[in-house]
């Protein structure tokens, strides 16, 4: 009974799960100042799975940096409920481009290390990671250092530490950028199922259009130079998460010509009408 | 026919599947030890053989019986062992008082920028005064007791245990250092999860370094300030003239220094078991 009014109050309420309001950020390279993101304004909601894509230097993972509150050194706000974001937090987890495993730790101790700092006890952190791995499908290889596992199962490993601290927001920076094109598309399915699962908030950087819109239910389209959010494009219901359907397919071109990519040649709807034909 | 044929085929790999293990578990270690024992070994034929001929004068290098037979007369009578133990319990002492105070001081230094603004300069100018220029001072405070042999031996052990721990904690890759935030980890959760396992190449290359000057020193404090021990024993053989003496006694430091790298090496690797096996 309360339930929907809740609900109702939370997708009403002033303040978002994360908020970036307004801002900016610059570097100063060899003496030169380079405006990194300039007024980036996003609102993400609980459960949302917002995509980042853009071309590389647009300040993308720049401003999961800022997010993660490894820098806090820039204009504007960045808020968690209200909150400015003051410093890392076991709220916030990653998932970086390489692993970043400790290689002297077994798959065990590197997703246990995320619980270091949780102040739960022994028992119940070995639950937690037995859960974790089984979530990514790693049960087996509990044991097993980073050298022994491939790309792909390094990064379920790091998925999973990312996951094991029931963090509030996953952050992806290019997560399955370094990964051949089938493990990527594996890891992509397995991604969404186990966002899903846990309900998690995620806001995923990438350069990979496709797995922008099949992962996404918004997707924020950055340009370069300076970083900025060029526009916001919702992933209605109606694009089911199906890689070669029409309105898939016609969502991606539109993100690929916001990114100034074009088909050359080659019409949109003449490819689709090919392509059913 | 098929059948035939991919017997024949799987026959050859599976061979070589299974001598592969064979070649790198086993044949390297006994492979290496047999070719490290090539070069002594030939020396001692050509030592053996000079001295069979007479090309050797006995006064400059006994022949090699002479000095096995003093080894062995020092192992019956316990000089030699009792010269041994003394000089194996003064290394011991040394080290692990130099090594210990240079890992905590190294990783300290390696740890805070601003500590090592302090004591750089400062710490690599004495580092360059060899350890047998420190001892009149040494002497002068301490006395030529114990005291003497374990300060001087710790602090040449404690350079470059100093040096190369501190250059390894200062090499921890920075993608490490930032996990260790994004986890929160605390000061010591980040010390000994990520600096530390880190740093363990370099820290071994300190301590094996450490340990190698730890002996020099030992012989050259027993050479002028010392009534026995190995180092002793070498001076004494030396003043009469009794070079098997001087041999045995370097014979002895030789092999127990093989020895510990040896045990260096096992600690070593076990702390790396996580390394792929091609790497070690």
């Amino acid at each position: 009974m309360t339930g929907p009014v809740a609900i109702s109050e939370q997708g009403r309420g002033q303040s978002h799960a994360l908020e970036i309001a307004d801002v900016s950020k610059r570097f100063s390279v060899a003496g030169r100042r380079v405006q990194a993101l300039s007024h980036i304004r996003l609102a993400v909601d609980d459960g949302e799975f917002v995509s980042i894509v853009g071309a590389s230097g647009c300040g993308k993972s720049t401003l999961l940096r800022l997010v993660l509150g490894l820098d806090t050194d820039y204009d504007g706000d960045i808020r968690v409920d209200g909150h400015r974001v003051e410093r890392p937090g076991l709220d916030r987890s990653i998932v970086f481009q390489e692993h970043r495993l400790l290689p002297w730790l077994n798959v065990e101790a590197n997703v246990a290390a995320a619980l270091r700092q949780s102040g739960l006890g022994a028992a119940e952190r070995g639950e937690l990671v037995r859960d974790h791995l089984h979530l990514v499908g790693l049960d087996q290889f509990a044991k097993a250092y980073p050298a022994q596992l491939s790309g792909g199962m390094a990064q379920r490993v790091a998925i999973a530490r990312a996951l094991v601290t029931k963090p509030r927001f996953l952050l992806l920076d290019e997560p399955l950028g370094a990964l051949d094109a089938l493990t990527r598309l594996r890891l992509q399915d397995e991604l969404q199922r186990i966002v899903r699962h846990e309900g998690t908030t995620a806001v995923l950087v990438t350069h990979d259009v496709d797995e922008a819109v099949y992962l996404g239910d918004r997707i924020v389209i950055m340009h370069p130079h300076p970083g900025r959010i060029a526009t916001i494009l919702p992933v209605t219901d109606a694009v089911s998460r199906d890689r070669s359907d029409p309105n898939f397919i016609r969502l991606r071109d539109e993100v690929l010509s916001w990114l100034g990519v074009s088909r050359t040649g080659i019409d949109a709807d003449a490819e689709l009408a090919r392509r059913s034909a | 026919m098929a059948a035939g044929l991919s017997a024949t085929q799987t026959g050859p790999g599976d061979s070589t599947a299974g001598a592969a293990p064979v070649r790198r578990g086993n044949f390297p270690a006994a492979g290496i030890l047999l070719l490290g024992l090539v070069v002594p070994l030939g020396l001692l034929t050509a030592w053996t053989v000079a001295a069979l001929l007479g090309h050797l004068p006995e006064q400059i290098l006994p022949p090699p019986w002479i000095v096995l037979d003093t080894l062995l007369d020092g192992i019956q009578d316990g000089s030699l062992l009792s010269s041994t133990m003394t000089s194996l319990e003064r290394v011991a002492e040394g080290f692990a008082a130099g090594a210990a105070v240079g890992l905590v001081f190294g990783t300290a230094v390696g740890l805070s920028k601003t500590l090592r603004e302090f004591v750089d300069p400062l710490f690599l100018a004495l580092s360059q005064v060899p350890t047998l220029g420190w001892m009149p001072i040494v002497i002068l405070i301490v006395g030529i007791d114990e005291g003497l042999k374990i300060i001087v031996i710790g602090w040449s052990a404690f350079i470059p245990v100093v040096l190369n721990t501190s250059q390894g904690v200062r090499d921890v890759p920075e993608a490490y250092v930032e996990l260790g935030r994004v986890l929160s980890f605390s000061r010591w959760s980040k010390l000994t999860m990520i600096v530390l396992p880190s740093a363990v190449p370099s820290i071994f290359t300190g301590l094996r370094e450490g340990l190698a000057n730890g002996w020099q020193t030992l012989v050259a404090v027993e050479l002028i300030a010392s009534f026995e021990g190995l180092g002793y024993l070498m001076a004494y053989g030396r003043q009469l003239f009794q070079l098997e003496l001087v041999l045995s006694a370097m014979i002895v430091v030789g092999l127990i220094g093989l020895v510990i790298h040896g045990l260096l090496t096992l600690a070593e690797n076990r702390l790396q078991r996580w390394r792929p096996e091609t790497s070690r």
